[in-house]
């Protein structure tokens, strides 16, 4: 693959997404100092995948591969290694709604204590939710974990119940 | 709240609104980056095989001009181990975590990274402090034994001198065992508990 060819895929993935990689990102990371840093290294683990990349996979089972091993690998001491370049994003954890959209700023209020949420479950159970809540197949997500339907399922049926149970009072809300 | 009403609130959002990427300062950093991870590995492999190719150079070179039997261990020791270090890093180049493979594979391949990792630095003292010291050891016992007849304060200068060498492979392996301890373990317990919920 040229270095070509790889700009103008990453440029594309970036396009089309990026939102599913801030998604891992937000999951995972509690501050918004790391969730700029696991951005960071997201996006440049995902240029340094594309090589690799043969099409056999979905582009979104590759990123979201990519995306949770690198969540997971990750940890806060690796932010040190890119004090002083250049910055890239400006990231603003919670989007802007306006106040006169109050179903959207509820939503939001509900999708932020999901993030919540979901930032409390163990990793694994983390990376599986966010998948389910996106709507992946169990097909897709066991492509991406590694572990087999059924037992996506059956975990699945579990973290189901801890959300809902995390997110009591939401319903009012929304 | 059922779960299609939160599947719904979530698949609402727009995760990246607010975010601007400039896509150029960003591929100069990943670009960036590459070079500065290649060489950063590149660096590590010199400055460790490096090191041990120039002291088994300096001390055959010793040796021959010398006609020392214990250099010429010592050179050997040091060859030993920038061979071992050679080997083990072509080794263990294959089995590296990769990034786009399954979440399972990639925490068994980070797993068994670590378990080598620690595997190596607890027994640092067989694989580096042993050859270098046996080494070391005969190197000045010969030199003592040649000194002899010298006086006591050389005998006590070379005294003075292997204590040295031991302390500050005292110091080697205890620096190991401490990272180890500081940081490779509960990375291992983190691999192990991740490893553990996905059976």
């Amino acid at each position: 693959m040229t270095a070509q060819q790889q700009e103008t895929i990453f440029r594309r993935w970036l396009d089309e997404h990026i939102g599913l990689m801030l998604k891992v990102v937000r999951g995972c990371g509690a501050s918004p100092q790391d969730q700029d840093d696991l951005f960071q290294e997201v996006l440049l683990q995902t240029w340094s995948s594309i090589p690799a990349f043969r099409g056999e996979a979905k582009e979104t089972t590759w990123i979201y591969r990519v995306a949770w091993n690198t969540a997971l690998a990750w940890r806060r001491v690796e932010r040190r290694r890119r004090e002083g370049h250049e910055t890239f994003i400006k990231f603003s954890p919670s989007p802007q709604v306006q106040p006169s959209h109050m179903d959207s700023l509820r939503e939001q209020e509900v999708v932020e204590r999901l993030y919540a949420a979901i930032r409390q479950l163990p990793k694994v159970d983390a990376s599986l939710a966010l998948m389910h809540l996106d709507g992946l197949s169990y097909q897709e997500m066991a492509e991406v974990i590694g572990i087999s339907e059924n037992y996506i399922g059956v975990k699945l049926n579990r973290i189901r119940k801890q959300l809902a149970d995390q997110l009591k009072g939401a319903s009012n809300e929304l | 709240m059922n779960f299609e009403d939160l599947q719904k609130a979530w698949q609402s959002q727009n995760a990246s609104a607010t975010m601007t990427i400039n896509a150029d300062v960003l591929l100069k950093e990943v670009r960036r980056n590459q070079q500065h991870f290649r060489a950063t590995i590149i660096w590590r492999d010199v400055r460790e095989v490096g090191v041990a190719a120039f002291l088994t150079w300096l001390f055959l070179h010793w040796a021959i001009r010398d006609r020392e039997w214990s250099l010429y261990l010592l050179a050997f020791a040091c060859f030993a181990v920038g061979m071992f270090m050679l080997a083990d890093r072509w080794l263990q180049r294959k089995k590296r975590p990769v990034t786009n493979d399954s979440v399972r594979s990639c925490v068994e391949a980070s797993l068994i990274q670590v378990n080598h990792q620690i595997w190596l630095l607890r027994n640092v003292f067989w694989w580096y402090l042993l050859p270098i010291q046996v080494g070391l050891g005969a190197l000045i016992g010969s030199v003592v034994w040649q000194a002899r007849f010298a006086g006591l304060a050389v005998i006590i200068g070379l005294t003075v001198f292997a204590l040295v060498c031991g302390l500050i492979c005292w110091g080697v392996y205890k620096l190991n065992q401490f990272a180890v301890r500081k940081s490779l373990e509960p990375r291992r317990q983190e691999l192990e508990t991740l490893l553990s919920s996905l059976y």
